[in-house]
């Protein structure tokens, strides 16, 4: 025990005391996030307005709309047609096109026996992350609606409130990604820089003649690394605050429960690199290799709706995908823990993984 | 041999990469308090013969002991009283010396007082410096204070010395015989021969992954059966017999055009020498008389020099 505090103390002074680091692996974050905040970011709140077109006018078609109109984020048109609708869409006027067809009255009434009904919505591919955050609001009503049919007992209650306010812009969409990136930069990249380095240099070997044992070392290599990251990540939303407003909807607790997920499976990660690189210089690359397509691909700057179809699939296993749409979810929209469990399980999954292949391919020299 | 009891048993260590053997059965004892060298060129094993009893490298074959405790089986309890420095060491750079030995210190069940430590190793102006802003003895000496921060038995030192000033060269000395006078037991591994005389008790010599000869450093420069040597260099090869004719030559060495004779009078041997080279008109250079020393020991028994790659 002793010697784990030891530890995790003499990293946290390297961290500190190396000052460089400390600040480029703050100061590129924030960078970012200034310069693309304000350049991309200005384009003001999102007021999504919603085309209905009722082809059912039944007390049940209304009683949807009436809840979604709750949400003030929310205005909307009546439209006649689908296609009068759609036009509007691809004018840019509507963000979100909501269709009711005929049977959805008499569909309600069945109490959801068999295939649950369709309700086709329309969005605009060419504004994604207001169609999304539109798409997400309609989602909310209608999962309440359709909970409250198959007499659900729902947890899903709270949605509306934070939904009241929002007003999204892209910095709200880009902060969760900076700070996934963040996490995927400083761990994954750093474990395998440092201990790649710490190796070829022999200090873990001259460890390894001592009576520490491995899982010490890198249980404190842990702790001091979450430590470290949790406050990078408080520095750069405190930021993300006063300079843009960006504020946190969802739990703190979430986020943190996010940081601390995300950190421990881009460390293992790491860990794993650091075993495979023959020297510290391959470190580099092959850190740099995997994490590039992941910033790309894995939701942090662009939503991840955006990519190629074909690359869905390999999107859908990326850990950044799920840490940046989990981050995504609890500050902008307030989802609660309990309903991003897939992400959390998906993180988790690629934690035990990682830490496994990590322990085995681990060597001291 | 003295009747101390052992601290280090060696049995028959053999160590392999791919094809090359790299330690071919090396088989010594260490007693308690002693100071042991292990003495060779580069790549003659003293390293790996090393690395193997502190638990770094795991022995293809053979065993050793450290105390009772075997190097196979019970690693962590020779971990535990042995203290190790190894070569070329690179430490946490931005930690202070007070720092890492408290570090290290906690590594081990219980540990000696740190500033007490730091004042041995002379330290003292130093501790709260990083171990990046210390010169090469001061590390050094952190290193070696680093190895006895829990008051181990036995301390392996590898090549301690290496590439250091004479100056801190004597200092690193001056340590090792105080801790011997404290009755610890020392390895190390030097290519230094002055080094060696001045430190070791006993002396092992490697060379291709062979113990060659182990005695007390005078022992082996009296079996060479010369105090004195003589080394020049001429312009085209003489037969080695020729030299060997010399009178008062106990022996003779040449490698190309360097020569070296060993004799017992070095004034008969030297008169006979000059007389020799001008019957033959045998230009001699660089002509010089020493005493002779662990190196003639080495280069006798291996045909190569120590510092030979």
């Amino acid at each position: 025990m002793k010697a784990y505090w030891q530890l995790t103390l003499a990293q946290l002074r390297i961290f500190i005391r190396n000052k460089q680091v400390l600040f480029w692996t703050l100061a590129f974050p924030i960078f970012l996030m200034v310069v693309l905040g304000f350049t991309l970011g200005k384009g003001g709140g999102i007021s999504v307005t919603v085309g209905v077109v009722d082809a059912d006018k039944s007390p049940q078609s209304h009683e949807l709309l009436s809840l979604l109109k709750k949400n003030k984020a929310l205005s909307f048109e009546a439209k006649n047609t689908k296609e009068q609708a759609i036009s509007s869409l691809k004018q840019g006027d509507l963000q979100i096109v909501l269709q009711i067809p005929k049977g959805y009255e008499e569909r309600i009434k069945q109490k959801g026996a068999g295939s649950p009904f369709a309700l086709p919505v329309y969005y605009d591919e060419t504004n994604l992350t207001v169609s999304q955050v539109g798409q997400q609001l309609v989602n909310n009503a209608i999962d309440t609606i359709s909970k409250k049919q198959t007499k659900y007992k729902p947890s899903v209650v709270i949605q509306p409130e934070g939904i009241e306010s929002l007003h999204l812009s892209y910095i709200d969409f880009l902060v969760p990604g900076i700070v996934a990136m963040m996490i995927l930069n400083n761990n994954m990249n750093g474990v395998a820089g440092q201990i790649a380095s710490w190796r070829e240099r022999g200090i873990l070997r001259r460890m390894q003649g001592t009576m520490l044992k491995a899982h010490t070392f890198i249980a404190a290599q842990i702790t001091a690394r979450l430590v470290l990251n949790g406050l990078q990540a408080l520095i750069v939303l405190g930021v993300a605050r006063m300079v843009f407003g960006v504020a946190i909807r969802g739990s703190w607790l979430s986020v943190i429960a996010f940081v601390i997920l995300g950190t421990l499976a881009f460390m293992a990660i790491g860990f794993i690199i650091a075993g495979i690189a023959k020297t510290p210089e391959s470190a580099a690359p092959i850190a740099g290799f995997l994490s590039f397509p992941m910033l790309f691909l894995g939701g942090v700057f662009f939503p991840i709706k955006d990519m190629p179809d074909f690359l869905q699939p390999i999107i859908k296993l990326l850990p950044i995908s799920h840490l940046s749409t989990a981050l995504r979810e609890t500050m902008n929209v307030g989802v609660s823990f309990a309903s991003l469990g897939m992400e959390a399980l998906i993180l988790a999954g690629w934690l035990i993984i990682a830490f496994v292949i990590a322990s085995i391919t681990f060597k001291w020299e | 041999m003295k009747q101390a009891e052992s601290m280090i048993t060696v049995d028959s260590l053999v160590k392999r990469y791919g094809n090359f053997t790299a330690v071919n059965g090396v088989t010594f004892q260490v007693q308690k308090g002693e100071v042991f060298g292990l003495l060779g060129p580069n790549g003659a094993g003293k390293t790996t013969t090393l690395e193997m009893l502190v638990g770094l490298r795991k022995p293809e074959e053979g065993t050793a002991f450290i105390g009772s405790f075997n190097i196979r089986k019970e690693l962590q309890k020779v971990k535990e009283v042995i203290g190790v420095q190894l070569q070329s060491t690179t430490l946490f750079e931005l930690l202070t010396v007070e720092e890492i030995l408290q570090m290290y210190g906690s590594f081990y069940p219980k540990h000696l007082p740190i500033a007490e430590l730091i004042d041995d190793m002379i330290l003292t102006e130093k501790r709260k410096s990083r171990i990046k802003s210390l010169s090469g003895g001061q590390k050094q000496r952190l290193a070696i204070a680093l190895a006895l921060v829990h008051d181990p038995w036995v301390i392996f030192l590898d090549e301690p010395t290496t590439g250091l000033d004479p100056q801190a060269r004597r200092t690193l000395w001056d340590i090792v015989l105080k801790l011997k006078k404290r009755g610890k037991t020392i390895v190390l591994t030097t290519h230094y021969m002055d080094e060696a005389h001045v430190l070791c008790d006993r002396i092992a010599i490697m060379d291709r992954g062979e113990l060659i000869a182990l005695d007390t450093p005078e022992t082996l420069v009296r079996n060479l059966h010369a105090a004195s040597a003589i080394s020049f260099s001429v312009s085209s090869e003489v037969d080695l017999n020729e030299w060997a004719k010399v009178e008062g030559v106990t022996k003779a060495d040449c490698k190309e055009k360097e020569v070296v004779l060993y004799s017992d009078d070095l004034q008969l041997t030297l008169t006979s020498l000059i007389q020799t080279a001008s019957e033959r008109q045998i230009a001699l250079e660089d002509l010089q008389t020493r005493t002779a020393t662990l190196e003639d020991v080495f280069i006798h028994m291996t045909g190569r020099s120590l510092r030979e790659e």
